[in-house]
């Protein structure tokens, strides 16, 4: 039946784009779960826990959000593998809880989807892989260019910046950047 | 479907009814994709105008005139007025010898019925110590004292509420500085008069120094004032454009435009320049001056036009009349009960250039990890390309990769013949980016000298992005290993680790090179090479033979042609001598200074200080220092040496009554050698093109909290990663594409029933 050729090749390639596509949400799915695990062992251990044997890359922190329920173990670095798994540390930025500004990106279809939904006043807590337990409150959003972020690197204060991927409901990527801004409110162990 | 079945059950019962099955499944699906599709995309629709609107309100709510405009000039909103306070500065600068003081001062004048506070940033050399403030209202003169920032900072808020006149001197970066000038009366002048201390800058046979004027980034052309943007400001929290650099020259208009009633900001600039040698050709870059030679040795430059608007760099050269500079220089000063002293030492170039290159060994390592995927490895591998084809037939080279594995292309390092060279680009053109980075035994590898030939300069060649946690394992690698090797870093994308970079070349005595992009590939390699290829200085060390000292910089970095060493030290005895070892090539060469031939300077200590913070800063940046130790460190040394840092300021508050209203300035009077052809009239009736950027007004009276402090975009600005998948656009495309064939499916298969049936 060779006019069912083409439909099947059709439906083929089309199960195949769509397949990829949700592998990429799968993945970044996936993924969370065996980082929150090697998270919580690098939390116990306060040593460095791959969470699979060739990663390239390592959790450092959890990022929540209580009040829409939403959290993500971040990876150090921001390479374009780093970040289909978890949000990413940007390199040469501050550790949180360190004077300066600790700066993380995640995709904004996957693991930072949720920024949307945080606004202004809202608690980010952040823990870190020796166990500190730090709480920022958003205090300002912006669209910036990726280029021209307006992040001051050399700040003398405790802030956060989450950024990603703006407008959230574009299909292809550009300039934008959407990014929130948080400053540290307290800290415990 | 019961015509179906009679029609076709005599023929093929059981495949009608699969088929049934499966054009009822087909519908299904056809009718379920649609309904998806419909609902996802009012869902885009819906959503995205939601979270539009959201964050626009949380931006408009947040966005306060004080940050919107913070670094611009303010207007009064009470529209009774818009003239503004009016500035003018004047910069003295003398030259003595290696070291240069400038003074800067700046005539704050308030043309309004209000009091007023002003608050003026500015730019200053990187390198400088600003270390006195002067406030001079009517005839007192105010001296200010250096306090820790934030005491500093609460001297003045109290000042300013209570009516009395202050001045404050903040450091914003180390180049960038704000004072702020309270309560000015309507009517009123008020001079404040900054100093600092500052080197002098040595290229080969070349003395230069360069004063940054407040600048539009057109005039801006040289790296030394890269940051001297003030309108990129804290408004990036809430703004819609946080940095103007990129398109600045499409919104300067809109930028001077408002800014056309704006005080201007004439600027005159005196220099007393006493270079200690006989003095040959003076040269002003950007600006027409006027020279007078009251001896060989010294020049007085004024600006032969006037005072100019503050709007480009003012940048003096000098070289001595002999061809040669002067190689040694050595400079004291005793401050309390300790010596500072200053060596500049030229190394002999000259004797390089005659000297043939020294052959090369060079083993390029190059990171085909997983994180250096998409532009990087193209970037890595066009850079690693380029650099085989510059090596010489004399010059051995090895070529190794590595990821969570490695390979090691020779076994040894072979001569750069046209076969090697060719198995190593085809070697380097096949690589892939792919899995972990295992970066310490690649060093390990590179680091093992196994030809252990000493007539060969043995250079390793580092590419990679830097993405390994694992730092300080590496350092300890190249601490130990490094023997003879020389480690040049090249960063390969958009953000390596800097860090990583610049501490592993520091150790292994190389450079960094960043290649950001495909473009910069060739330039920065080419400037790579002449650093690979010319012998630098290298192993440089300095002992005091006598003197107990603290030298700044504490690890001397290889010297490359034409630069000067530069140290400073401070001693507990100027006694003995300085040597200083080094080799040229593969040449031992030393130099010995007796410290007791040493010239009187002024304001070494401060120079010395300087670079001991600035040298703090670098180890907090590497990380070497918690935050809490360099502050500390800094505190300290800023306390010692009245110095303004981050966390020192300074600060003058008048303490006595203000002077009756309507009493006339006279400048005459005033204690401050202003240079001659100031006219205050003339001055502050010009209308010249200005910098709208610097001035910021503040009413006395105003309630509003303290505006956000300017924060400049650095060369170092963070740029954000990508952030977007393809996911939703390939689900989309895989959509319907399934749903195009499932009606052409269904269309097909209707049809064949159709024929089937007839």
């Amino acid at each position: 039946m060779p006019r069912f050729i083409s439909p099947f090749a059709l439906a083929l390639i089309g199960a195949i784009l769509f397949g990829d596509g949700v592998y990429i949400h799968a993945k970044a799915w996936l993924a969370q779960v065996l980082l929150e695990r090697a998270f919580e062992r690098s939390v116990a251990t306060g040593e460095t826990v791959k969470p699979w044997p060739w990663a390239d890359t390592w959790p450092v922190a959890r990022i929540e959000v209580k009040r829409i329920g939403a959290s993500a173990i971040v990876l150090e670095g921001t390479s374009g593998q780093a970040l289909a798994f978890g949000p990413g540390h940007v390199e040469r930025t501050a550790a949180p809880g360190e004077r300066g500004v600790a700066v993380y990106a995640a995709h904004r279809d996957t693991h930072f989807r949720f920024l949307r939904n945080v606004s202004v006043g809202d608690v980010i807590e952040i823990t870190r892989r020796d166990g500190k337990h730090l709480l920022y409150r958003t205090d300002s959003s912006a669209v910036v260019r990726f280029d021209a972020s307006g992040i001051d690197p050399a700040t003398r204060d405790f802030e956060m910046v989450l950024s990603t991927c703006w407008p959230f409901d574009a299909v292809t990527s550009g300039p934008e950047r959407y990014i929130l801004h948080a400053v540290l409110i307290g800290a415990n162990e | 479907m019961d015509t179906y079945d009679t029609v076709d059950s005599h023929e093929h019962p059981d495949e009608h009814l699969w088929l049934d099955r499966l054009i009822k499944v087909g519908l299904f699906l056809l009718a379920q994709s649609i309904a998806v599709l419909l609902v996802s995309f009012v869902a885009l629709l819906v959503s995205f105008e939601t979270s539009w609107s959201a964050t626009t309100e949380q931006q408009a709510s947040l966005l306060q005139p004080g940050d919107a405009r913070s670094g611009t000039l303010l207007l009064k909103d009470d529209g009774a007025t818009t003239e503004a306070i009016r500035l003018g500065t004047d910069v003295d600068i003398t030259v003595s010898g290696p070291t240069l003081r400038t003074r800067v001062t700046q005539v704050f004048r308030n043309p309004t019925k209000n009091w007023v506070e002003a608050t003026y940033v500015y730019p200053l050399a990187s390198d400088g110590a600003v270390d006195t403030l002067k406030m001079v209202v009517g005839d007192r003169v105010i001296v200010g004292d250096i306090k820790e920032r934030q005491q500093a900072r609460i001297i003045y808020e109290q000042a300013r509420r209570t009516g009395q006149k202050a001045a404050l001197t903040e450091q914003e970066r180390p180049n960038i500085f704000t004072n702020s000038v309270a309560n000015i009366g309507p009517g009123e002048t008020v001079l404040v008069q900054i100093e600092y201390q500052e080197p002098v800058h040595q290229s080969g046979n070349e003395y230069s120094l360069r004063v940054p004027l407040v600048v539009g980034p057109r005039y801006n052309p040289a790296p030394i004032v890269q940051s001297v943007d003030f309108r990129n400001d804290g408004s990036g929290w809430g703004a819609t454009t946080s940095d103007p650099v990129p398109d600045r020259d499409r919104i300067s208009p809109q930028v001077l435009d408002p800014a056309k009633n704006a005080p201007v900001n004439p600027t005159s600039i005196t220099v007393h320049l006493n270079a200690g040698f006989a003095l040959g050709e003076v040269e002003s870059h950007h600006h027409s001056v006027k020279i007078e030679s009251p001896d060989d040795r010294s020049r007085v430059i004024t600006l032969s036009g006037g005072p100019v608007p503050a709007d480009r760099d003012f940048e003096l050269t000098w070289k001595p009349v002999a061809d040669k500079a002067p190689s040694v220089g050595l400079f004291r000063e005793h401050i309390g009960d300790a010596d500072y002293l200053l060596a500049f030492v030229a190394p002999p170039t000259t004797e390089q250039a005659t000297q043939k290159p020294l052959p090369r060994e060079v083993v390029f390592v190059i990171d085909n990890s997983g994180s250096m995927g998409g532009t990087s490895i193209e970037q890595a591998k066009a850079s690693l390309l380029y650099a085989l084809g510059r090596l010489q037939p004399n010059d051995r080279f090895n070529v190794i990769r590595f990821d969570d594995t490695m390979d090691v292309l020779f076994p040894t390092s072979v001569p750069a013949d046209a076969a090697h060279l060719g198995e190593a680009t085809s070697f380097v053109g096949a690589l892939q980016a792919r899995g972990g980075t295992e970066m310490v035994p690649a060093m390990r590898a590179a680091l093992t000298d196994r030809l252990g030939d000493t007539n060969m300069v043995r250079q390793i060649v580092f590419l990679t992005d830097g993405a390994i946690g694992n730092e300080q394992q590496l350092f300890e690698t190249i601490t130990a290993m490094r023997g003879r090797s020389r480690i040049f870093m090249v960063g390969i994308g958009s953000a390596p680790n800097t860090y990583l970079m610049t501490r592993a070349a520091e150790l292994g005595r190389g450079a960094f090179t960043h290649i950001g992009s495909v473009e910069q590939v060739e330039g920065r390699m080419r400037g790579l090479f002449a650093k690979l290829e010319n012998p630098a200085v290298t192993g440089l060390t300095a002992r005091f033979s006598e003197a107990k000292a603290d030298v700044t910089p504490a690890i001397i970095p290889d010297i490359y042609r034409d630069e000067p060493l530069v140290l400073a030290a401070k001693l507990d005895k100027l006694a003995g001598s300085l040597e200083i070892k080094g080799r040229v090539g593969d040449r031992p060469w030393s130099v010995t200074l007796p410290l007791q031939n040493a010239a009187p300077g002024k304001g070494l200590s401060k120079l010395w200080a300087r670079r001991k913070i600035g040298d703090a800063e670098v180890a907090r940046t590497l990380r070497e220092m918690t935050p809490e130790d360099t502050d500390k460190t800094i505190l300290a040394l800023a306390l010692d040496h009245q110095i303004v840092t981050r966390l020192t300021s300074l600060v003058a508050v008048d303490k006595t009554p203000d002077r009756p209203e309507g009493a006339p300035l006279r400048l005459s009077e005033m204690p401050i050698n202003l240079p001659a052809g100031w006219d205050f009239e003339k001055v502050f009736g010009e209308r010249q093109q200005l910098t709208p950027t610097q001035l910021r007004e503040r009413r006395a009276d105003a309630g509003q909290p303290a505006a956000r402090r300017p924060a400049p975009v650095t060369s170092d600005a963070i740029r954000l990663p990508k952030t977007g998948t393809p996911a939703e656009l390939k689900m989309i495309a895989g959509l319907i594409m399934i749903v195009l064939a499932l009606i052409l499916f269904v269309f097909n298969r209707r049809r064949t029933l159709l024929t089937d049936a007839a």
